[in-house]
């Protein structure tokens, strides 16, 4: 488990951190307490977790984000929500809270968060954007045309190339964290499994590894891999929607459809083999859904077929390669400095994928597919090849299961467990992390920590220079989920 | 063919949803649904809309555009509760920047589609539902 290390002074937490980041290691959260302790959990190379913790009195703490961009956002989450101040923040705004949350509502802040009474005002905050002749600033959202998620976008364009992209989301903030927090742990897995409709898997998985972790519970081998075929059964479901979405991001219609019924014919698949077409309550502490593993194959080689004749179709189509090539490019060196994940990372040739280090994939050799060029073209096929990595562990799992017959005795958590740790799976969108406190058999502490909540950022940097009318396309090719990352 | 008489056009707004809705609410326009055969789309504008179809509990950054929004479709109109979220009945119910819902936030829904989140075939049965039993109006 991590290894901890209390830090006093200011000089210390900027230097550990930093040197964490320089040595290859990977951030998995920066969690702010109630009782004035910032932390930080670091995945280092060889898959070991060191954690730091700042502790400070008063409101104020010093800002990490001037040498370590990647935690701009968490660290203006932490003002919003706890009250706390990162000193040298370079951008202070506010990130989730709106002129309606009254002066000194710190939600986190309290034991047990309640709703304020709303001000009088509207929700919106002033945007960043560029001045000067020519400039025109464009405003997208928070209600949307087609059918997605609220966001709201600024930005600001010359003739048709966007100089800045200002992100205002967290329309979605529903105070998910507070919700958990003060929950007995009998009553966490359904709230867990609704945080985002996308990665509700690696959701629940994480939930079920905290909790076992801090009971000291080794899930047997045979539900370890129950669970690996639930995570990539979700890998697979997630990316066939994005790589039906890219193509509709240019109006390729044909692509799209043909997509949208694979996607449709794997969730029917999926809920007649585990009872829910998006695999929402699936894993709790202790327990996994299980399913027939002949009728999973059967449900690959079907679609297998389809598959690659779509594949073809799509990797062969000229104009739609043009489209995606050189569109949307994020630099390795920029994908490194924001901390990019899962997709959008490997796609600008950063080669971390959690699974790698991750005990419960021990026994199956990863095979991460890497692509240096960093635009659309780069996404989509990263996505391509995962889906068929996805099904060649799929197949594997499916036959160790089918010679396991061990059932895992029934296990419950402890009534009175108590403790804090780290969990952390690669969701469909990356590095997913949860870091749990309990004290007594309820949650003191929920902090969520998605893939998502890192690509915001790269996705605005990889906007800004293109044509706007590129942004459908650039942004399909991230498809990054809203409620996770506003929670 | 059989023509579809009665028409449903509707516009979908998020009001804090896990994106859950969204994805079936997407499915209808797959093939295996084939919505528009049944004479019900999807519309980008609420001006254009007969319904307006909201998705989560409503947080209370969605609360006033969800207002403008319902304001900006013309009547007659109605209003459908899309999942057990802004049903009043979702996990985050009580959250603090929760309404509990689009009777909570708004009024009371006109149709309420149960579910976490519904199957596109319980979507499309209760909108065929709506479509049914809307009078078509004077023959042009």
């Amino acid at each position: 488990m991590a290894t901890p290390i209390n830090i006093l002074e200011e000089t210390g937490w900027i230097d550990f951190n930093r040197q964490q980041k320089q040595s290859g290691a990977q951030l998995l959260a920066l969690t702010a307490f109630r009782d004035r302790q910032i932390r930080s959990h670091w995945l280092e190379a060889d898959g070991h977790v060191v954690s730091a913790t700042f502790l400070f009195e008063g409101e104020h703490f010093p800002s990490l984000s001037p040498h370590l961009p990647e935690v701009a956002w968490d660290e203006r989450e932490i003002h919003d929500l706890f009250g706390y101040i990162p000193v040298n923040h370079p951008d202070l705004r506010a990130l989730i809270r709106t002129p309606r949350w009254p002066t000194h509502f710190h939600p986190l802040a309290a034991d047990l968060p309640r709703t304020p009474v709303w001000e009088d005002a509207e929700p919106d905050n002033p945007a960043r954007e560029v001045e000067g002749e020519g400039v025109t600033i464009m405003k997208v959202g928070p209600t949307h045309a087609g059918i997605i998620e609220s966001g709201h976008f600024v930005f600001s364009i010359m003739g048709e190339n966007v100089l800045h992209m200002d992100l205002h989301l967290f329309q979605n903030h529903r105070g998910v964290e507070a919700a958990l927090q003060g929950l007995d742990l009998s009553l966490v897995p359904p709230l867990v499994s609704r945080i985002c409709g996308a990665d509700t898997v690696s959701h629940q998985a994480n939930w079920a590894m905290a909790a076992e972790q801090l009971a000291g519970h080794q899930p047997s081998e045979t539900l370890v891999h129950q669970r690996v075929l639930l995570l990539e059964s979700e890998r697979v479901l997630s990316h066939l929607n994005d790589l039906a979405q890219i193509p509709a991001g240019v109006g390729f219609q044909v692509a799209n459809q043909r997509a949208l019924a694979m996607k449709e014919t794997w969730q029917r698949g999926l809920f007649s083999l585990f009872g829910h077409r998006l695999l929402f309550d699936t894993i709790t502490p202790g327990w996994t859904a299980t399913a027939p593993m002949a009728d999973l194959i059967t449900l690959i080689d079907d679609l297998n077929q389809t598959w690659r004749g779509w594949r073809t179709f799509v990797e062969g189509h000229h104009g739609f390669q043009d489209r995606m090539r050189d569109t949307g490019t994020v630099k390795r060196t920029d994908a490194d400095r924001l901390g990019a994940q899962g997709v959008a990372g490997r796609a600008s040739g950063l080669a971390f994928d959690a699974r790698s280090l991750s005990p419960w994939y021990h026994d199956l050799a990863i095979h991460t597919s890497l692509d240096a060029h960093g635009d659309v073209a780069a996404r989509f096929r990263v996505r391509l090849d995962e889906v068929e990595e996805s099904w060649r562990l799929l197949r594997k799992l499916a036959t160790k299961l089918s010679q396991e017959s061990a059932q895992d005795a029934e296990w419950q958590p402890p009534q009175d467990l108590c403790g804090e740790t780290v969990a952390f799976t690669e969701s469909p969108h990356g590095l997913n992390v949860h870091v749990v406190g309990l004290e007594n058999g309820k949650v003191t502490r929920y902090h969520i920590r998605p893939a998502t909540f890192r690509n915001w950022p790269v996705l605005a940097l990889a906007v800004s220079g293109t044509a706007v009318g590129d942004f459908p396309l650039i942004n399909k090719s991230f498809e990054l989920c809203y409620s996770c990352n506003d929670r | 063919m059989k023509q579809a008489q009665k028409s449903l056009q509707f516009r979908h707004l998020d009001a804090g949803s896990c994106n859950g809705c969204e994805q079936e609410l997407n499915a209808l326009t797959s093939r295996f649904y084939d919505i528009q055969q049944q004479g019900i789309d999807i519309v980008a504008s609420p001006r254009h809309a007969d319904a307006l179809v909201v998705t989560g509990p409503v947080t209370d950054t969605m609360s006033r555009p969800l207002s403008k929004v319902w304001e900006a479709v013309p009547g007659p109109k109605l209003l459908i509760a899309l999942g057990d979220c802004a049903a009043g009945c979702g996990v985050f119910q009580t959250a603090y920047a929760s309404h509990g819902g689009v009777a909570g936030a708004l009024q009371e829904p006109d149709v309420v589609i149960r579910g976490c989140p519904p199957t596109p075939q319980d979507i499309l049965d209760q909108l065929l539902r709506i479509t049914a039993a809307k009078d078509p109006g004077p023959k042009v």
